[in-house]
């Protein structure tokens, strides 16, 4: 039987913490993209001719709402588990009726909550700049939920395995900024050489970017199936994995 | 019935035996105090018991239930005072004791009701607000006092609850403690004060190099004019029990 209060307890405890510390959980995520549509799609973009049939501003919008999605879940959950794991508040969980299941959903659950926070509020900006528009609300809504899960789940992982401050961000700074930039936020991928193009569609972040891409503009430049498939595959792979180290105590219990 | 039940109990670190085939139990109702040196094996022990280490061989059962293969059934049973304080730092004393009791799944209501009258007992009302990193020592531990009871578990087990807190607000454990043991309350105790342990335990048993050394009632350490002290130091130094 699942421990419903006991859950809800899980991922209230990790809202609260979010809304503890707005400053850094909200507030800079949505001063960036500020900045970022600002200066790429109001200053540079008014320059610019359309792309994909539609005003730079409205093109770069949803890479740049995916982008903070990403970092804001990730960030949630690696710095929850890690944190928890670092002052061992974490055995106040350890110690208590909650299945494996029931902790991993309070983790991502919570990381989920941040990146739609986040993301709602980058696209009440872009309203103020004319660049917000829905074109399938499903999609958009299926699009942050799939890919905030994604990474809330690689934010446990990597919470799991820190050691370090330094490890903590290791991935961030390599793996997720540089993928998502070259994950066409700011350019269509047609723009690149043929042989870019090939290596762009070996990036999933591509796939999460072009998709929300899709739901709020209506056009999209990979293979629509193919990133369905890849989402559900990497949900299911990375919960399965967190859950069987959750079930091993990996770095959890002595 | 047993409220503890330990067999063959076996914990190693690395190449270390914590908790080398360990096996006792605590009957319900009882007053349990579980002595050792540093490093003896008493946390590991705990650990074992709580869920917070895993178990390499042996088995722990909690009034019956099986700690690892029924984890969640065995947990509701038992509430844990560790000796670290680890409390979020940043979180309200109310809020402390406010998850915890929502992890186990206190409804909302009973569970306002519940932390208030554990904030009155312990002294804290006035504290609720107060983040744990504002607390004196004496009033963390009290908080972790407060969070082990507030699911209000049949098996209360504190790892040296006494460490660090002035003379008054021992007297004042020691008191609620056996408040507690009367109203039916089994409680394993760990202390390195052992006036505390001789005078609020009715067994005790001591731990030494993960191995239990002795085990017995309370009469069986204190007589022929020795003191609980006096004898733990003749076992813990190699007398034979």
């Amino acid at each position: 039987m699942v421990n419903w209060i006991g859950l809800y307890t899980l991922i209230r405890r990790d809202v609260e913490r979010m809304f503890r510390v707005t400053g850094q959980t909200l507030v800079t995520p949505w001063i960036s993209s500020l900045l970022y549509i600002f200066i790429f799609g109001k200053v540079v973009g008014s320059r610019i001719d359309l792309i994909a049939g539609v005003p730079y501003i409205n093109f770069v919008l949803p890479g740049i709402l995916m982008m903070n999605v990403i970092a804001s879940a990730f960030a949630h959950s690696s710095s929850s588990v890690y944190f928890q794991r670092f002052l061992r508040t974490i055995d106040e969980i350890l110690v208590a009726p909650l299945s494996h299941l029931e902790m991993i959903a309070g983790f991502a659950v919570g990381a989920i909550i941040r990146g739609l926070v986040v993301g709602g509020g980058i696209y009440v900006i872009a309203i103020f700049f004319g660049g917000a528009g829905i074109d399938h609300i499903g999609l958009f809504v299926f699009y942050t939920v799939a890919v905030s899960t994604i990474f809330a789940l690689l934010g446990i992982l990597v919470g799991l395995w820190a050691n370090g401050f330094e490890q903590l961000n290791i991935l961030s700074t390599f793996v997720i900024m540089p993928l998502s930039f070259l994950g066409g936020v700011f350019y269509s991928v047609t723009m690149l050489p043929a042989k870019a193009q090939l290596i762009a569609y070996w990036n999933p972040f591509f796939y999460f970017i072009d998709g929300i891409r899709y739901a709020m503009i209506g056009t999209r430049e990979s293979n629509g199936v193919f990133g369905y498939v890849m989402i559900f595959s990497l949900v299911t792979v990375l919960g399965v994995l967190v859950h069987e180290l959750f079930r091993r105590g990996w770095r959890l219990r002595g | 019935m047993e409220a503890l039940k330990i067999e063959h109990l076996r914990k190693s670190y690395g190449g270390t035996h914590a908790v080398d085939d360990v096996s006792f139990e605590v009957r319900e109702g009882e007053f349990f105090g579980f002595l050792g040196p540093n490093g003896a094996g008493k946390t590991t022990t705990i650990h074992c018991i709580t869920g917070i280490s895993r178990i390499d061989s042996g088995s722990v059962k909690l009034f019956g239930i099986d700690a690892v293969k029924d984890y969640r059934a065995a947990r509701f049973k038992v509430g844990l005072a560790p000796q670290e304080y680890n409390a979020d730092f940043f979180g309200t004393t109310y809020k402390t004791l406010d998850y915890v009791a929502g992890y186990y799944g206190v409804p909302s209501k009973k569970r306002k009701a519940r932390i208030n009258e554990l904030l009155e007992r312990f002294g804290l009302t006035e504290h609720a607000k107060k983040s744990f990193r504002e607390l004196s020592g004496g009033l963390k531990r009290r908080v972790m006092l407060a969070r082990a009871m507030v699911h209000n578990p049949d098996l209360l087990i504190l790892d040296e609850p006494t460490a660090g807190v002035d003379v008054e607000l021992r007297h004042e454990l020691w008191k609620h403690l056996q408040e507690l043991n009367k109203a039916g309350k089994t409680i394993l105790l760990t202390s390195h004060y052992l006036e505390e342990v001789e005078m609020l335990s009715s067994r005790i048993a001591i731990i030494n190099r993960g191995k239990i050394v002795a085990i017995g009632d309370k009469s069986e350490f204190v007589k022929d004019g020795k003191n609980l002290e006096k004898r733990y130091l003749e076992i813990t130094q190699g007398e034979s029990w």
